[in-house]
């Protein structure tokens, strides 16, 4: 049970770091499109208008689906110990 | 200095493509003429060896570990350790070595009536450490001319990793281009700047001491 607590815990760990980092990164990309957007046609308040977009994105599916990155990993070890054990 | 920087480069590449070939599954096909239990002392070679059985008391200097002899189709031999991975690395996740040795034994055959199967496994063989490739899973071949099956999860499994190194490498490189480079120029400037303001200020004081000289 140490191996697998071991597992666990250090995966965990690594898998919160990509996790931060690909939130950070998604967020930051959605705030330069916002700008682009808005250099584009420009109407209104600039801040308001990307504060309103972030918003928009902190609801939206795609933020959400950074989730995967726990769910991938662990759904990929489940389907190896069946593949290897099992089938 | 292009020579030492394309030395580490290369040497790089080598050490990933070592890493993914001893780590990535591979299969042969074989006949099995004989499996056994061996006592294995672990030394220099014990990077080499994967874990004791799943449950069972875990550090110890020495253990019995499960062995596949095997000659292939090609008829040189091949000898397969047969150990659990357990939830260590490399992830086969592998609990099953005794099924495994029990199904290896079933298929014991001579060379006048052999039997082929196709035994998956990952590691090297290597008499200089005593190494052995770690067998993951035995099936029986009816015929061996069929040869091996397209690797398919290892193809996956590097274009996965190529895009994945690629996705970051290039964003590395826009990020470089965007913002460190301009700000070492920056700064490359100011120490010119600072560089030539040091040599401006030193002339005047020359020139101040060559008015003593006078």
């Amino acid at each position: 049970m140490f191996a697998l607590a071991r597992l666990v815990v250090i995966g965990f760990i690594a898998l919160s770091i990509i996790y931060v980092c690909l939130s950070l990164y998604s967020r930051a990309v959605r705030r330069s499109k916002l700008k682009a957007e808005w250099n584009e046609d420009s109407d209104g308040d600039r801040d308001a208008f990307i504060d309103a977009g972030l918003a928009e994105y902190d609801g939206s599916l795609r933020r959400k689906l950074i989730l995967g990155v726990y769910v991938v990993p662990a759904v990929i070890v489940a389907l190896i110990i069946y593949l290897t054990n099992f089938a | 200095m292009v020579y030492i920087k394309w030395f580490f480069i290369i040497v790089f590449w080598v050490f990933v493509a070592a890493f993914f070939h001893y780590t990535l599954p591979q299969k042969d096909i074989v006949r099995v003429t004989d499996t056994e239990n061996r006592r294995i002392d672990f030394g220099e070679n014990s990077i080499f060896w994967a874990s004791p059985d799943a449950g069972n008391a875990g550090v110890a200097a020495n253990r019995d570990v499960f062995f596949i002899q095997t000659v292939r189709e090609n008829g040189s031999v091949m000898v397969y350790r047969n150990e659990d991975t357990g939830w260590g690395w490399p992830p086969y996740f592998k609990f099953d070595t005794s099924n495994l040795q029990a199904e290896a034994a079933d298929l014991k055959s001579t060379s006048e009536a052999p039997k082929w199967a196709l035994i998956t496994h990952y590691g090297w063989r290597n008499e200089f450490f005593t190494i052995f490739p770690n067998a993951i899973s035995i099936t029986p071949m009816e015929n061996p001319d069929v040869g091996k099956p397209i690797p398919w999860v290892n193809i996956v499994i590097l274009i996965v990793f190529a895009a994945i190194f690629w996705a970051i490498y290039v964003r590395w490189r826009r990020f470089r281009q965007r913002r460190l480079d301009p700000t070492f120029e920056e700064w490359q400037g100011n120490i010119e700047a600072a560089g030539d303001a040091v040599a401006e200020r030193r002339g005047r004081f020359r020139r101040w001491l060559g008015t003593w000289r006078a």
